[in-house]
């Protein structure tokens, strides 16, 4: 209850026309704190909405999988330069954008603890080069993408999926480097 | 031919394997005939295109690669099975992948005529001078990444089963062990160190050509988006590299698994062999850098490192692995049969194929041989008297536990004639390269034409017995088909 309470208190603070125009007018807050935060503001309404459609969600998202590909495909559309423009430039994608990635954070939540460690595995690794590829292609390219924003902005946003891309290697080092015994047979 | 073998602890084993074996040993069959085509056009005895030179040259490395790679995983696979609790449905989920991949690659060279080598060098699948389309350059690398998918997956579950087990990949490796907080006797297997190895390296180098076969894909479809052709070549060979030479990791379990139970002597994982294996998960990652040792734009330390490193990456877990097999075999009364035969002969190969590599991987002989057909001469060696050889062995050892199958006198004429192929393949290419010939050229001088035939003509032994070997193991699926399987392994047990 008090995580729905903060999802729509941070919702509400994103819609905000300040808060939302200043996220959007820099690049890197748009892809690397905006979107993320709301996936987060998704994820924490999620638990309540899980709750009380919990026969839809056992129905139709039993082991996770079509929800995980729900969100794989709406993250992959939210990663294309194109649609951070269009998002800044068409009102309908904006409202697409403030509509699909609640939901993302809403089926992440309900699908990440039904997929089995295969499943997480291959997630976490196609993310984990999907960020490299996107670290390379926003640092690396010679023109510019956006219309709405400069190649100095793109550089910038790819630095930062470098440091996410980084930190996700680390964590992974980890996770497979520390011991497990104890959840061991 | 019999042998004593030890099958107390074998277990019940799957058609699946049976039919990775196949299709990779079908697989490696063909590509070694568009071998031999590719040798007889540079020596001039065959007059084919240099266009459809090179879509031979792009099947060929690719499909030898591929078919062997999923031929040792399956040796992986069975083996490790043994120890740790592995996912069926994963096993046949690479399977399938891979064959999708695989008609995806073929349409591709084939059909669209795709040609950049197995390299798909950025940016020449988007570059191709009107030699191919964009369709053929998609079809390929969206190939090639289908079947990196279903080896990633597959991998992901050989860590996930090693983790559950084990606790951890450094347990795996036996780095407990290695630090004395657990005693010798309780170290991991050799067939779990050498899967958590190839599970690190090949979860990074699948990774890593994840990114640049995307990357690839992005600048085949909106050539406007350019990305650093230095960062794309080390990223190839990162995946390239790793990949290629984990097969042999692979198919050494063969060796610890198979020639301890003809001989009743256990393979132990000591404290030297642990260190060894550590020592290769950890060069093997950075040593692709000996690939690059001709970019003069690359930073002066990673080029030392490669150098370096490349010594110090295969000879450890080589030297710990021929040493061992021959103080396991070493007045062991071993009786002798295909598979024993196979699996020794692969250590000679693996330790003769290095060779050249490491010659190779030195600065100053680098920059005069690499582009020369000295680098095929090792790799050939290496992988076709090592790593395949490898596969082979495990082929006639479950053709025999597995079925009871008796090999006959054309099994031995397969084995000499095999052997002596490939090493006439090899050294064709090692006078080749000692002579300045070029690697990846469709047209010869007519001096350099003369090793190309020799080759060519040990390419076509290496064949023969290479379908001799199939025709063994396709007798082996036909037996199995109608005895059962179960019932000859508890006759042997």
């Amino acid at each position: 209850m008090k995580q729905t309470g903060l999802g729509i208190i941070l919702y509400g603070i994103l819609v905000v026309p300040p808060v939302k125009a200043y996220l959007e007018s820099i690049m890197l807050l748009h892809m690397l704190v905006q979107l993320p935060l709301l996936i987060l503001a998704g994820w924490f309404i999620g638990d309540r909405l899980i709750k009380k459609f919990h026969p839809f969600f056992t129905a139709w998202n039993t082991d996770g999988v079509p929800g995980m590909i729900f969100v794989v495909f709406i993250t992959m559309y939210w990663m294309l330069p194109r649609a951070l423009d269009e998002a800044v430039t068409m009102y309908y994608i904006e409202l697409f954008k403030f509509i699909s990635l609640p939901l993302v954070g809403l089926f992440l939540k309900d699908s990440w603890k039904k997929m089995q460690t295969l499943g997480k595995g291959f997630i976490f690794l196609n993310y984990l080069s999907m960020f490299a590829l996107m670290a390379w292609l926003y640092i690396d390219s010679p023109i510019q993408i956006c219309n709405n924003y400069l190649e100095t902005q793109q550089k910038f946003l790819g630095w930062g999926f470098l440091v996410i891309t980084i930190w996700m290697i680390l964590y992974l080092l980890q996770a497979v480097f520390t011991d497990h015994s104890e959840k061991a047979e | 031919m019999v042998t004593a073998i030890n099958t107390g602890d074998f277990k019940s084993k799957n058609s699946l394997i049976a039919t990775y074996l196949i299709i990779g040993g079908l697989v490696i069959a063909v590509m070694m005939i568009f071998g031999i085509l590719m040798l007889l056009a540079q020596g001039g005895v065959l007059d084919l295109p240099p266009a459809a030179f090179y879509q031979f040259l792009t099947i060929h490395g690719t499909g030898m690669i591929g078919g062997a790679a999923l031929a040792a995983s399956a040796v992986m696979w069975y083996f490790l099975s043994n120890y740790v609790e592995l996912s069926k449905k994963v096993f046949k989920l690479n399977l399938i992948l891979s064959l999708i991949g695989v008609v995806m690659v073929i349409i591709g060279v084939f059909s669209f005529k795709y040609a950049s080598a197995w390299t798909f060098l950025y940016p020449l699948p988007a570059l191709s001078g009107g030699a191919w389309g964009v369709t053929g350059a998609l079809l390929y690398l969206v190939g090639m990444l289908i079947l990196g998918v279903g080896f990633l997956l597959l991998y992901i579950d050989t860590g996930r089963a090693i983790i559950k087990k084990h606790g951890s990949l450094g347990k795996g490796l036996g780095w407990d062990v290695i630090s004395g907080k657990r005693a010798e006797k309780d170290a991991p297997s050799p067939t779990v160190v050498a899967s958590t190895m190839v599970t690190i390296v090949n979860v990074t180098a699948l990774t890593a050509g994840a990114t640049v076969l995307i990357m690839n894909i992005i600048n085949v479809v909106n050539p406007a988006f350019t990305f650093d052709p230095l960062l794309a070549k080390n990223l190839t060979y990162a995946f390239g590299h790793i990949f290629a030479n984990s097969i042999i990791y692979m198919g050494v379990i063969a060796v610890y698994e198979i020639l301890p139970r003809y001989t009743n002597r256990p393979w132990k994982s000591n404290r030297p062999f642990l260190i060894a294996w550590t020592m290769s998960t950890a060069f093997t990652l950075v040593i692709y850098t000996h690939h690059m040792l001709m970019d003069s734009v690359m930073p002066k330390w990673m080029l030392i490192m490669g150098q370096v490193l490349s010594y110090a990456n295969g000879l450890p877990v080589l030297v710990i692995t021929a040493y061992g097999a021959l103080m396991i075999v070493y007045k062991s009364g071993i009786k002798w049969d295909m598979a024993s035969g196979l699996i020794f002969m692969s250590m000679f190969g693996w330790v003769v194929g290095v060779v050249p590599a490491i010659v190779d991987a030195t600065i100053v002989v680098n920059h005069v041989m690499h582009n020369t057909k000295w680098v095929p001469g090792h790799f050939h060696m290496y992988m076709g008297l090592g790593a395949v050889v490898m596969i082979f062995g495990f082929i006639y050892y479950l053709s025999k536990v597995d079925s009871g199958l008796q090999t006959n006198g054309l099994d031995k004429i397969g084995f000499i004639s095999y052997t002596l192929g490939i090493i006439s393949v090899s050294v064709g290419f090692l006078i080749s390269g000692a002579i300045s010939t070029p690697r990846r050229w469709a047209t010869h001088f007519p001096e350099w034409m003369a090793p190309a035939v020799f080759g060519a003509i040990g390419g076509v032994l290496a064949v023969l017995g290479l379908i001799i070997f199939i025709i063994h193991f396709i007798r082996y699926v036909k037996v199995r088909g109608i005895s059962g399987s179960d019932i000859n392994e508890q006759k042997l047990a």
